[in-house]
């Protein structure tokens, strides 16, 4: 018998084994539905929050400056500035509207009060949220002063934007031409972006492009991280298994602990992705609603990062899970388990934790040096290639993935040793010198 | 078949096996006898290589033995169990295919197993759900259903009533018909006598009995006859002592270096009316307590 096939007999095994437990279909299928309705249970006062918010909230002014000259009530919005690119985008997919409920502005309505008194009477009588004081030498100094009830006041849009907004616009109407006063209110009221490629050509370069290209590294970095958190669970238990059932001697008397080691990984570890892949396809099919938004907005799709994405993806899963597996095996018993094989998920969650500084200089020293790292290869490489395509010469990417390879391969040697090591020892965990002495032993 | 060549293997500062050698024959069922911790289980476990020996050699059909000769050795450890959240056949039919089998033969193969050692109705059953006795069989079946040309058992019928130690012992006495070689490591004397054609005796680390069992009995026996006369047992040259046992029994322990033969003929021509007459060998256990202890002093 082949290795191979014992590689992918104790593969189907473990697979079969695990899928088929009902702990397994319940999370798999139970846990989006937990989720779902966890989020319907937060969304519920978030709903009653915002609708609050759309009542518009009165406030008095008392103008003393005589600037605002308000002859009754006058509304005023102030909500959170969407980003132009992400405006645009979402406009160009006919998203307008679900922008529009998604983004919801604060309504203020500012009632004029001739005194502070009357103001202060009305903010006793809760008729009105607070009051503002223009006093008379706001002009020269821009002090305000502001009322509002003893109460906890927590949350919700701050009044004194509207109110910065109302009086901008009000200084500057009367005092300037149209054209003007609208270049200082709104100075930059649209942006027409270029890209200047490596060989100087110059293309249109929507933002939401670049928003794509940030969104597939990330994509990448959130998803291996999960499924290296997802799976290390499943590979933990499958050594667990072992020692548990006693089955460790017959197991090594049929196989070397690689093709225990290779079969176990790509059995749980196929587990684990077959989960993580079952809950991506529920929430793409839920949000199916992005498609038409990303067709008409014509984005440039990183495709050379897709590409090397896929590959990275198994090498890095593989490297990661064999020394999951060897790590975690030398534990003895879960929690312990999970202890040792804690650093492997750190380390694979560092890309993640210094994803700003490669954005910044995807062709960086950082992101070099990075790319040459089995631990950060994978998704470094995708990022790079995904901004800045044209600085990541093939023999980079190749390079990294030969390195990654060959790091595998380590990983699955080492990964199998220590197995070994952690499977034949019962009890208490073996020391580092054990380790050590047993692992050349098994040469 | 197997052999073992000057086999040495330490642990840290403790010596678990000093030049052990010995050979294994082709269709034999083989003792492999010892204390606990003489060394068995670590010689076992390289002649399975999951430990590798400090020094020697192990012959598995006549060669150095290679990983690939794994599939046609089979091993039931003194420490072992099955996976328990699984069901029994799923369990059975892994085993099977990791020596080689296809997922069809060693599916067909472990349901005729079960029948073979009489639990045909647990097939489905999660192994969680065995007793100990029905999980011990099911576990010397998945070891055997690959028809392994040699396989080690260490203690198979411990925690089995008597009706299956028979039913065991029936099913090695079927491999050594069929030519398979088995060897079986035991505490259990009774059976080395009743089951193994040689046997080796291993003790700190050091072979110190081999042969067959007949030899090794006799070699280890005082030179004693047992007879069963008629009448009063008439004085005989070569007989040291003899003690009477009741009911015209008699235990005669002869002179050294003489054969049992010598004193059936003396009795007969003194005039003794015999009906029976047996040369008394040393019970396997009484030879490994003495072997044991003698090396302990």
């Amino acid at each position: 018998m082949t290795s191979l096939q014992k590689i992918r007999t104790v593969a189907t095994f473990e697979f079969l084994g695990t899928v088929r437990r009902a702990g397994y279909l319940i999370a798999t299928f139970g846990m989006p539905l937990f989720v779902a309705g966890y989020a319907g249970l937060i969304a519920i006062p978030a709903y009653y929050t915002a609708q609050q918010d759309r009542e518009p909230a009165v406030h008095g002014v008392v103008d003393q400056a005589g600037v605002l000259r308000l002859s009754g009530d006058v509304g005023a919005e102030s909500g959170p500035l969407v980003p132009e690119e992400m405006r645009r985008t979402l406009e160009a997919a006919g998203q307008a509207d679900a922008l529009g409920s998604a983004m919801t502005s604060s309504r203020f309505v500012f009632r004029p009060f001739g005194t502070v008194d009357e103001a202060r009477e009305a903010l006793t009588a809760r008729t009105i949220k607070g009051f503002f004081v223009l006093p008379p030498h706001y002009l020269t100094d821009g002090g305000v002063a502001a009322y509002g009830p003893d109460s906890l006041q927590v949350g919700g849009a701050d009044p004194r934007n509207a109110l910065r907004d109302l009086l901008r616009e009000r200084l500057v109407s009367e005092r300037l031409d149209a054209v003007t006063s609208e270049r200082i209110l709104h100075p930059i009221s649209h942006t027409e972006r270029f890209a200047v490629t490596a060989s100087g050509e110059i293309r249109e370069d929507g933002g939401a492009a670049s928003a794509v290209r940030v969104a597939v590294p990330l994509a990448f970095m959130v998803l291996f991280l999960l499924s290296i958190l997802m799976t290390s669970g499943y590979l933990m238990q499958g050594t667990a298994v072992e020692k548990e059932n006693k089955v460790v001697e017959v197991l090594l008397a049929s196989a070397n602990p690689d093709e225990i080691l290779a079969g176990k990984l790509l059995g749980l570890g196929g587990a684990g992705l077959l989960q993580i892949g079952v809950w991506l396809t529920m929430v793409l099919v839920t949000g199916l609603g992005i498609v038409p938004l990303l067709l008409s907005a014509r984005m440039d799709v990183p495709w050379l990062a897709i590409g090397v994405a896929i590959p990275f993806f198994i090498v890095a899963f593989l490297f990661f899970g064999s020394l999951i597996l060897g790590t975690g095996s030398l534990g003895s018993n879960m929690r312990e388990a999970q202890q040792l094989a804690m650093v492997w998920s750190l380390l694979a969650a560092m890309p993640l934790m210094m994803l700003m500084v490669l954005v910044r200089e995807p062709s960086g020293t950082v992101a070099r040096v990075l790319t040459w790292i089995p631990f950060t290869a994978g998704p470094v490489v995708v990022l790079r290639a995904s901004t800045d395509a044209a600085l990541l010469p093939w023999w980079e990417i190749g390079g990294a993935f030969f390195v990654l390879l060959v790091a595998t391969w380590g990983a699955l040697r080492l990964g199998g040793r220590l197995f070994r090591v952690g499977l034949l020892s019962a009890g208490a965990r073996p020391s580092l010198r054990e380790i050590i002495r047993q692992a050349r032993l098994a040469n | 078949m197997l052999r073992f060549e000057e086999i040495e293997k330490s642990y840290g500062q403790t010596v678990a096996l000093r030049g052990v050698s010995f050979d294994v024959q082709p269709g034999e069922i083989f003792g492999l006898l010892g204390p606990n911790g003489a060394g068995k289980s670590t010689l076992i476990r390289i002649l399975m290589d999951i430990i590798r020996a400090d020094g020697g050699r192990v012959l598995v059909f006549g060669e150095p033995r290679r990983r690939q000769d794994l599939d046609r050795l089979g091993y039931l450890p003194e420490e072992r169990g099955l996976y328990t959240r699984q069901p029994v056949l799923d369990v059975m039919t892994y085993f099977g295919a990791l020596k080689g089998l296809t997922r069809r033969e060693a599916r067909a193969r472990s349901l005729a197993w079960l029948d073979k050692v009489e639990l045909p109705h647990v097939a489905s059953w999660r192994v969680d759900r065995l007793s100990k006795g029905m999980s011990q069989k099911v576990q010397i079946a998945s070891i055997l259903l690959s028809d392994p040309d040699l396989c080690v058992l260490d203690e198979p019928t411990t925690g089995l009533d008597p009706v299956n130690v028979r039913l065991v012992q029936d099913l090695l006495a079927e491999r050594r018909r069929s030519g398979r070689t088995t060897i079986l490591s035991t505490h259990h004397m009774n059976q080395v006598e009743a089951l193994c054609d040689r046997v080796a005796l291993i003790n700190r680390g050091e072979l110190v009995v081999y042969g067959t069992v007949a030899e090794v009995r006799r070699r280890h026996s005082l030179p004693e006859v047992r007879v069963q006369v008629r009448g009063p047992l008439p004085a005989v040259p070569h007989v040291e002592t003899s003690t009477e046992e009741g009911d015209g029994h008699w235990r005669l322990l002869l002179r050294d270096g003489t054969a049992p033969n010598v004193v059936l003929t003396a009795l007969v021509q003194a005039g003794a009316i015999i009906d029976r007459f047996e040369p008394l060998l040393a019970p396997m256990e009484d030879i490994f307590l003495h072997v044991v202890r003698e090396g302990r002093a």
